[in-house]
């Protein structure tokens, strides 16, 4: 609907534009000499190193730049048959459902909050994205102080109810979990102002009448807002994923992949066998298969919960 | 719209907890930077600090190399604000007011390649920036900054720009101005708001970058915060007064920002995944 419209809107506005020709040459001149520099940069910084990172998996490269030759795709079979490269390839998956679930949580009942009147509601709407604008390396510290055994405040908080949770980030069996939990603090605000926006574009007068029809507030719920903000939370879903998924630095600043490899998921692995393996070649092999797999999930993921068209 | 079945009191209680979920990191931070040594460490943790002191910050700025990253990272935030500002505010007016032929494709284009995991680019990155002799330069680090934060931000903008009246521009056209008079004087004003979310986007991705700052950077007197902080928790990892006045003065500039700008920021991340 509101695609439609768009478009129509767009039609119009060009053939108002029509009359003056040198005009809209002179327009288009100046729009390309606008967009050409951007474009310069990403096919610098993005396209080229994209073709080179997949020529780099096709030979044995070890220190970055140093002299290789082709070996086709021996170095995918190595990645392939690394024990290391399917437990980080499960360790994200176990990251990235971990930390939606978390997330959407989180973000759903703190949209709920936001949406309702009142100061407190009025004021967290500004402060609440506060974790998110908080520098990652702060984030990580200051996690590390409050789940400090000697001297934490959550330690100590927990132990004086006596819940005693020992060194989470030191302990291989709970520091995925505890990383994930700290890395759900650190987006959760972004989760919870995106799904707050949807919400607040459900017009109040479709609500109404659901309630006037007799529907209870989470038939509500679930049959009309919902549904309608489907598109967004899509969005939100695969983007919010995909970003997920490749976090490397709230990881690596508090466990750098540890302890024993516990928190290593497929970015750690790619950038310790890169930069502290010295096998530049292995590391972009195991980056092209993870983009592989990526698109075959966010494939799968749009088939799945894609919005129908013109509802 | 009222949440399934929450009474008054869970509610209430829901408040409480988000607001010390959210806010109670972030004061304990800050108290913890202003204690004394003896007091940080006490069994007993005090919840206002009694022995306020700056002992800390002294120490920080005065034995450590503190504000040597924090200079570093003033150069590649504010470095980064400027160049993205320029690309992706060229690039917005050119593709979502001037509309170019072509456009929908490059700005899909743009857009898809934002979601190219950092990890995949790391080492060729390494050797580009080797080849460009940019390895452990201001320079370096900005450019790939700008190529991680400008594509968000042409998307960004283009909620602004949409909402700025096309009849502007005809009337402009009328009154005998050229698109760049226009784009100039008429259209670039009145996305101040636009400009401002933009900026903060930026800043606040550059100061906290860590994954090319990481490689990019080999020198100690480069580094940025996020590496430069994380090697004094090394240093000093059992002065917590310390590590908390770094972290502090990590954190601080990117909230001021957020709260000159936040309601503009939040509004536009709104407003461009809803429209």
């Amino acid at each position: 609907m509101a695609a439609t419209i768009n478009r129509l809107a767009a039609t119009v506005s060009r053939r108002r534009q029509a009359p003056s020709r040198r005009r809209s040459g002179r327009e288009a001149l100046l729009g390309y000499a606008l967009v050409t520099p951007i474009v310069v940069v990403m096919l610098l910084v993005i396209a080229l190193p994209v073709v080179s990172a997949v020529t780099t998996s096709m030979q044995d490269q070890r220190v970055i730049g140093s002299p290789s030759s082709f070996v086709g795709f021996a170095t995918y079979l190595d990645v392939l048959s690394d024990r290391a490269f399917w437990a980080a390839l499960g360790r994200s998956g176990i990251w990235l459902i971990a930390n939606m679930v978390v997330q959407a949580v989180l973000g759903f009942s703190t949209a709920l909050l936001l949406q309702r009147s009142g100061w407190w509601s009025r004021t967290a709407r500004t402060w609440v994205v506060l974790p998110w604008v908080v520098p990652t390396v702060a984030v990580a510290v200051m996690w590390q102080w409050m789940l400090n055994t000697n001297y934490g405040i959550v330690y100590k908080m927990l132990d004086a109810v006596g819940i005693d949770i020992g060194s989470p980030f030191g302990n291989p069996a709970v520091a995925l979990g505890a990383v994930i939990l700290v890395n759900s603090w650190h987006w959760f605000p972004l989760s919870a102002v995106v799904i707050y926006g949807a919400l607040a574009t459900v017009p109040t007068e479709v609500i109404e009448a659901a309630k006037v029809d007799g529907a209870g507030a989470w038939r509500t719920f679930t049959s009309i807002t919902l549904p309608l903000i489907q598109p967004i939370l899509f969005a939100l879903g695969l983007v919010g994923s995909l970003w997920s998924f490749n976090i490397l630095d709230s990881i690596y600043l508090i466990t750098a992949g540890g302890p024993a490899g516990a928190t290593t998921t497929m970015p750690v692995y790619v950038y310790d066998t890169a930069f502290s393996a010295f096998r530049s070649s292995r590391a972009a092999a195991a980056s092209v298969l993870t983009v592989a797999v990526l698109v075959v999930l966010a494939l799968v993921f749009a088939r799945l919960s894609r919005p129908k068209e013109e509802v | 719209m009222s949440g399934p079945s929450l009474t008054a009191l869970p509610r209430t209680l829901a408040k409480a907890v988000l607001t010390i979920i959210v806010i109670g990191p972030l004061y304990w931070v800050t108290i913890s930077a202003f204690k004394g040594r003896e007091e940080i460490i006490r069994s007993t943790p005090t919840l206002v600090p009694e022995t306020f002191t700056l002992s800390n910050f002294e120490q920080l700025f005065q034995a450590t190399d503190y504000p040597i990253f924090l200079r570093n990272s003033a150069i590649v935030a504010v470095g980064t604000t400027v160049v993205t500002l320029l690309l992706s505010l060229g690039a917005a007016y050119g593709l979502y007011r001037l509309r170019v032929p072509g456009g929908g494709r490059i700005a899909a284009a743009i857009l898809l390649s934002y979601l190219i995991p950092g990890t995949l680019l790391i080492v060729p990155l390494y050797s580009m920036l080797a080849d460009l002799q940019l390895i452990d330069t201001y320079a370096g680090l900005i450019l790939v900054n700008v190529a991680f934060t400008a594509p968000f931000c042409t998307w960004l903008l283009r909620g602004f720009i949409l909402s700025v009246p096309r009849d502007l521009d005809e009337a402009a056209a009328i009154d005998g101005a050229g698109p760049l008079r226009t784009m100039a004087q008429i259209v670039l004003p009145l996305l101040a708001p636009g400009i401002a979310t933009v900026s903060v986007y930026s800043f606040v991705f550059a100061w906290t970058e860590f994954v090319f700052a990481s490689q990019f950077v080999v020198s100690s007197s480069m580094q940025t915060l996020p590496i430069g902080l994380s090697a004094i928790v090394g240093q000093y990892t059992v002065n917590w007064g310390l590590v908390m006045a770094g972290t502090l003065f990590t954190l601080l500039p990117t909230i001021v920002l957020f709260a000159f700008v936040g309601r503009h920021f939040v509004g536009g991340l709104i407003a461009g995944a809803t429209k």
